[in-house]
């Protein structure tokens, strides 16, 4: 046990849990927006076109996460275009921006000369290296988000249920789905350093579903899902520690155990009811 | 003299090149009570999307001679995600109108109406559940008090009477009957044999529309009008819908 609590005197290691607990919450107010609207393709879409900008700002020399920010946003933006025009399929267009993506990111990082950077690290998260400012920026989005939904959960809520009615009450609905996209690509972007972008999409699923085991109500599902997250994300943490096993892939195994152990405890529990009901 | 709330002048509206609607006109007056009838593709809903502001026209215009009125509009069934984590009383309030659409909470005379709304159509008791949890008619009627809690002038209904029972449709088709009163309604449907002693008039939309007078349609008129309905051509027609009209 008291193994258990020296490590929280490494300064990456609380770090690496408050990194843990803001995307929790971060991924859980993003998250209940994707899963809600059934949108969790353009998620990877983005997730994964966003390597295409983290392998040109390696061959041009710039920050990484600029480059997958960039790239996230436009291919956040193309997507909801292109949805809104229709003239293209929509799945087939997240499809081809996923792997072209992923292509350009392999290429430009294959260019770079000398120095290959740590391709898994951008692959699978490297929440142990998050430093100071990486968390300010979380908070600060974090904050900003809290901020944006508390403002307008209403038209958020409404665009996202049937954006056809919307419209007819006057709400700027485009205006709603083009914020809400670049807010997915930058709060997946934040979230690629914590679990890497083969894993984040986890974060933005597996503790809404684990919400939406208790209640349908959008507005408590957010907070909930922040509940499962941290819960999730802080267990996987400690278990990496003492496992010594990736943390990224570690978060995902206890978000996603979690649900399942919740979702057969509700089994047993309805079926332990309707015997009662029998007797 | 009596003013439109609507007028259709020459519409002609479509998908990309293709062309779904033309030459459409169509006046519709505050009292009016318009069943909208005509195959599946003819054009019904595109008709409404246009009437609503949602769809884009080749040419043709859409005038509102005393400003564009409230409308309330209940989409086809299929258009709603019944699965999506929505509360009756969420849905409901979505139909208001309002320049101040920020801040989660509803202005006191919006809350006051929400709740006559709600009580109206008998789902006080259901107001926090998510719209999951509903019946097929209990969602239906949700979605009515969506379109009417902004009192409307002009209540458009697209397909009200799939995925309910008889006695929800019954129960629709008297408040339609009370509601007509104090506002137009423009009703949708492919259920001619349903809706025709209910509206006062008819406008069939097979890429064209026609509007007949009256709520009166015989086989002849369907086949000059070109406009083939399911009911009248399969099926046997209950003779209230089929009554001859003197006008032929």
């Amino acid at each position: 046990m008291s193994d258990l609590l020296a490590i929280f005197e490494y300064q990456f290691f609380r770090h690496a849990l408050a990194a843990a607990v803001l995307t929790s919450i971060l991924a859980a107010m993003v998250g209940t927006y994707i899963v809600s609207r059934k949108i969790v393709f353009i998620g990877g879409g983005i997730t994964h076109a966003s390597f295409g900008g983290i392998g040109l700002a390696y061959y041009m020399g710039l920050n990484p996460f600029t480059g997958a920010a960039a790239f996230a946003v436009l291919t956040a933006l193309g997507i909801e275009w292109i949805s809104g025009k229709g003239k293209v399929r929509e799945d087939s267009a997240i499809a081809i921006l996923w792997s072209l993506g992923m292509a350009m990111g392999i290429i430009f990082v294959f260019m770079t000369p000398g120095y290959t950077p740590n391709l898994m690290s951008f692959l699978f998260g490297n929440i142990l290296s998050v430093g100071k400012a990486d968390l300010v920026m979380l908070l600060a989005f974090c904050l900003l988000l809290i901020l944006f939904f508390a403002v307008f959960f209403r038209p958020v809520l409404y665009t996202a249920f049937d954006p056809e009615f919307a419209k007819t009450k006057g709400i700027p609905v485009s205006v709603f789905r083009y914020v809400m996209s670049v807010i997915m690509a930058l709060a997946i972007v934040l979230s690629i350093r914590t679990v890497g972008i083969i894993l984040v999409l986890s974060m933005f699923t597996v503790p809404q579903i684990t919400a939406m085991l208790f209640t349908r109500n959008f507005a408590r599902i957010m907070p909930l899902a922040a509940l499962w997250g941290v819960t999730g994300s802080v267990i996987g943490l400690m278990a990496s520690y003492i496992l010594d096993i990736p943390t990224g892939a570690a978060i995902i195994f206890f978000l996603t155990f979690q649900f399942l152990f919740i979702r057969i405890l509700m089994l047993l529990r309805d079926s332990f009811k309707r015997k009662k009901k029998m007797v | 003299m009596r003013q439109p709330l609507v007028i259709l002048e020459g519409v002609r509206t479509g998908y990309f090149s293709e062309t779904v609607l033309e030459g459409v006109d169509l006046e519709i007056y505050p009292e009016d009570f318009i069943g909208v009838i005509g195959p599946n593709g003819g054009g019904k809903t595109t008709m409404i999307k246009v009437i609503l502001g949602l769809q884009p026209l080749f040419s043709g215009r859409v005038i509102f001679p005393a400003g564009r009125p409230v409308t309330g509009y209940l989409p086809q069934a299929s258009q709603i995600d019944k699965r999506f984590p929505i509360t009756v009383k969420e849905l409901v309030s979505s139909g208001l109108k309002t320049r101040r659409y920020w801040f989660p909470h509803l202005e006191k005379k919006q809350r006051f109406r929400l709740k006559e709304m709600l009580a109206e159509a008998g789902l006080s008791r259901l107001a926090s559940r998510p719209i999951g949890e509903l019946s097929g008619g209990q969602l239906q009627k949700a979605l009515l008090c969506r379109a009417l809690i902004d009192k409307p002038q002009l209540l458009i209904l697209d397909e009200p009477n799939t995925h309910v029972d008889k006695q929800f449709e019954q129960e629709l088709y008297r408040w339609l009957h009370d509601l007509n009163k104090d506002m137009a309604i423009l009703l949708v449907s492919h259920d001619i044999g349903t809706i025709s002693p209910m509206v006062k008039t008819i406008a069939c939309v097979n890429r064209k529309l026609h509007y007949h007078p009256s709520n009166q349609l015989s086989e002849e008129v369907l086949k000059v009008y070109n406009c083939p309905v399911d009911i009248i051509a399969h099926g046997p027609i209950p003779h209230r819908v089929l009554k001859a009209h003197d006008h032929e």
